[in-house]
């Protein structure tokens, strides 16, 4: 292990020698000072609440009581249908806004390359930058008035074209998610994809622009291509987020009704808060954990074999 | 005059002696170390009554924290077993909850039953005891009350509804001149786990000896669906989600003519639609029975001593001082605007608080209100289930609004079977189906 860490003292180990060995111990010490910032942060806010979490899940709960019950939570969860129904929003994002939405940041990134350097382009990127500063529930408070009855701003459109009715039920939520989660993150997907752009060597482009390739197929062929771990990066995050969807629906949950289990965040936030139920919460939510794990997991797997095949 | 001025005089000596005596016997003198207690309570402006507690116990600090409605908060603390402050501020329909899972803890020694319903009421003693053990005090009132807009009830001409007969009669009148105005909305929440229900005199749930109660196909429950489920079937009363902006936008520009909710709605009027200053009135709900007045209430909250609490004594005083004392009772009107409290002793000084209100064109409201509280003459305990209860009730509106269900009256049984299932799920096993106590 501290032979991966510090490969110099390791060689200079094989060597042999006192001085080396106390030179090692020294290195180490030094390094585990440096470390020790990190460690300690690491230990007390990701190791402590993960396995303070996993021994909540063990545990049977009314109020203040708690005992010891085993993987009974985990049994029940994973025969919750409740649980398993609240997958179908975040299958939802997966399949359609997260391709959606790195389809559309692709092309607004490469737009945003194909203005650099000229006048505007700065106020460009920002411009697509900034909804992605404003927090999340913030936004989806003010896309509640986007979608209300009676003072959204759509209405004189609407009702030129002769709409009447309800602007938000229960059906439509879905595609209000879209649209938030989508005017919320492109922008800044794009931004990240235009960095990545900037790196492409203009040789690589130079010579697909000799050999007679046009803009689009360079775009398409060479580009993308090159820049594929990062959207493939974008892509898992995505997912991620996808699974753990909890702000959007949360916040239009109070314009509109929905069900306390509409997506896997939502119904552990009302069994642990609402109800009460926190070690059947924290089960809940390392199953989740598992599945976002093993989603990534697959989706970096694939994408790695198909690069290798290709 | 000499005669008369001693007579007057010794008249104010005899009164003031005898309601310190009172008061000597409503609140115990604190015999404890000098200690600080905390509080966590939403209503605004607690303070000015914990100034007035802590000159009458110089002894005890209060610290108040305001983290609005704290249920998530405060149930994190209960499951950590640390971290509840000493007295919490809950609805009464929450109380029991917090009283099942052991969040609160007795303070007969402090308030015994007698002093409890001298003070409070009989009623209130369900929504602040569980199995003979006193856990807090309420405080402000959430008798149902009818508000109205005398605008448009002028303009077309309705009468203010003395029994429910006469509001269909209403509703379907200003449908017919102007089906765009709601003569009332109803919410899609848990106004229904009690308001509609208690005000006709009944209840879907109690408790008694241990065992929890349901039976929500009661033939008063069925009427009050009945009777709610014609006029929204027939689309003359329509469902909608409550305190969202369109709603207050609705109330603001007259788009809805009334609104059934607790006293302490007065306030969120006042806040939330100040364009409508002037137009609103407010009087007791319409009767099942004209002879036989009832009222029920949804909100209101209580003040409770949790588990949690090293100084169960101080708070005990602390709560019941709070929420019975005159100059309290006065604060608690005057700065953190609630209409009506519980206490009995309210009594005596809504003549000396209460006077015309601009907001309701002069009308004094806290008389009305008042009316309204002292008719909440029923009285039982919530199930121990009650986010869930109201979850339950919330998805089969919308199911029935998404055409899921047929008619409105319809929801009752299916909302009964969730109840027991919900209770089952929650493991509890001491529930008794289809009777009340």
């Amino acid at each position: 292990m501290e032979g991966r860490l510090f490969p110099s003292s390791y060689q200079k180990l094989k060597h042999g020698g006192g001085f080396f060995l106390k030179k090692r111990r020294l290195d180490s010490v030094k390094a585990y000072v440096f470390l020790s910032p990190f460690l300690f942060f690491f230990s007390f806010m990701v190791l402590y609440p993960i396995i303070k979490g996993f021994d909540l899940s063990l545990k049977g709960q009314r109020g203040a009581r708690m005992w010891y019950v085993g993987f009974d939570n985990y049994a029940r969860v994973l025969t919750d249908p409740k649980f398993w129904e609240s997958f179908k929003i975040p299958a939802y994002l997966l399949l359609v806004q997260v391709p959606l939405m790195i389809f559309c940041a692709i092309l607004i990134a490469l737009l945003l390359e194909k203005v650099e350097g000229r006048k505007g382009a700065t106020f460009f990127r920002l411009v697509y930058y900034i909804p992605s500063t404003i927090p999340a529930i913030v936004a989806a408070i003010i896309w509640g008035y986007m979608f209300s009855d009676s003072m959204s701003p759509f209405l004189p459109i609407l009702n030129l074209v002769g709409f009447s009715g309800k602007l938000l039920t229960r059906e439509i939520v879905p595609l209000v998610m879209l649209i938030i989660i989508l005017w919320q993150l492109t922008g800044y997907t794009a931004i990240m994809i235009y960095s990545s752009l900037l790196s492409i060597p203009k040789e690589y482009t130079e010579a697909a622009t000799l050999d007679g390739a046009g803009y689009w197929q360079i775009a398409f062929r060479i580009k993308v291509p090159i820049i594929k771990d990062m959207l493939i990066t974008l892509f898992i995050f995505n997912a991620i987020g996808a699974l753990q969807v909890f702000n959007e629906p949360w916040m239009l949950g109070g314009l509109v009704v929905l069900p306390t289990n509409y997506t896997p965040a939502m119904y552990i936030y009302n069994s642990a808060f609402a109800h009460g139920r926190f070690t059947y919460a924290a089960a809940m939510g390392l199953i989740l954990a598992a599945i976002t794990f093993l989603i990534s997991f697959y989706f970096l797997k694939s994408a790695t074999k198909e690069m290798f095949t290709e | 005059m000499k005669r008369k001025v001693f007579l007057v005089l010794s008249l104010v000596v005899l009164i003031s002696l005898f309601s310190f005596a009172q008061d000597e016997k409503y609140y115990p003198e604190y015999k404890g170390k000098p200690v600080t207690i905390t509080m966590w309570a939403w209503t605004s402006n607690e303070d000015y009554s914990i100034a007035e507690f802590e000159k009458a116990y110089p002894n005890i600090k209060v610290q108040w924290e305001n983290f609005g409605v704290h249920y998530t908060k405060a149930q994190t603390a209960l499951s950590a077993g640390s971290g509840l402050p000493d007295v919490l501020m809950v609805e009464y329909s929450y109380a029991p909850q917090y009283m099942d899972l052991g969040a609160f803890q007795p303070i007969n020694k402090w308030l015994d039953e007698d002093t409890f319903i001298e003070l409070y009421g009989e009623a209130a003693l369900k929504w602040c005891s569980m199995d003979g053990e006193i856990y807090g005090t309420p405080q402000d009132s959430g008798a149902l009350g009818f508000f109205y807009r005398k605008d448009i009830f002028d303009k077309y001409d309705l009468k203010v509804p003395k029994t429910w007969e006469e509001f269909a009669e209403q509703a379907k009148k200003l449908h017919d001149l102007n089906p765009e105005i709601n003569f009332i909305t109803l919410p899609i929440d848990h106004w229904w786990v009690d308001g509609p229900i208690w005000q006709a005199g009944g209840k879907l749930f109690d408790y008694k000896d241990g065992n929890w109660y349901i039976d929500f196909t009661n033939p008063t429950a069925e009427r009050v669906f009945e009777f709610w489920g014609e006029l929204i079937d027939e689309g003359i009363v329509k469902l909608e989600m409550w305190w969202t902006p369109d709603w207050y936008n609705a109330l603001n520009t007259g788009q809805t003519a009334s609104i059934m909710l607790g006293a302490w709605f007065s306030e969120w009027l006042k806040y939330n639609a100040p364009d409508s200053s002037g137009l609103w009135r407010v009087s007791v709900p319409p009767q099942w029975d004209i002879n036989n007045p009832h009222n029920g209430m949804t909100g209101g909250s209580g003040f409770y001593v949790t588990s949690h609490s090293k100084n169960p004594e101080a708070a005990a005083i602390f709560v019941n001082w709070l929420n019975s004392h005159p100059e309290s009772l006065k604060c608690l009107h005057n700065y953190s605007n609630l209409p009506i409290m519980v206490s009995t002793r309210y009594e005596n000084i809504i003549e000396e608080i209460s006077g015309p209100d601009e907001y309701f064109g002069g009308q004094n409201i806290v008389e009305t209100l008042w009316e309204s509280h002292k008719l909440v003459d029923t009285s039982f305990k919530h199930l121990p289930v009650m986010s869930n209860l109201a979850n339950s009730i919330t998805m089969l509106m919308q199911d029935y609004l998404d055409g899921k269900i047929e008619k409105f009256a319809d929801i009752l049984p299916l909302w009964e079977k969730e109840a027991i299932s919900i209770m089952k799920e929650f493991g509890y096993n001491n529930v008794v189906v289809g009777e009340l106590p």
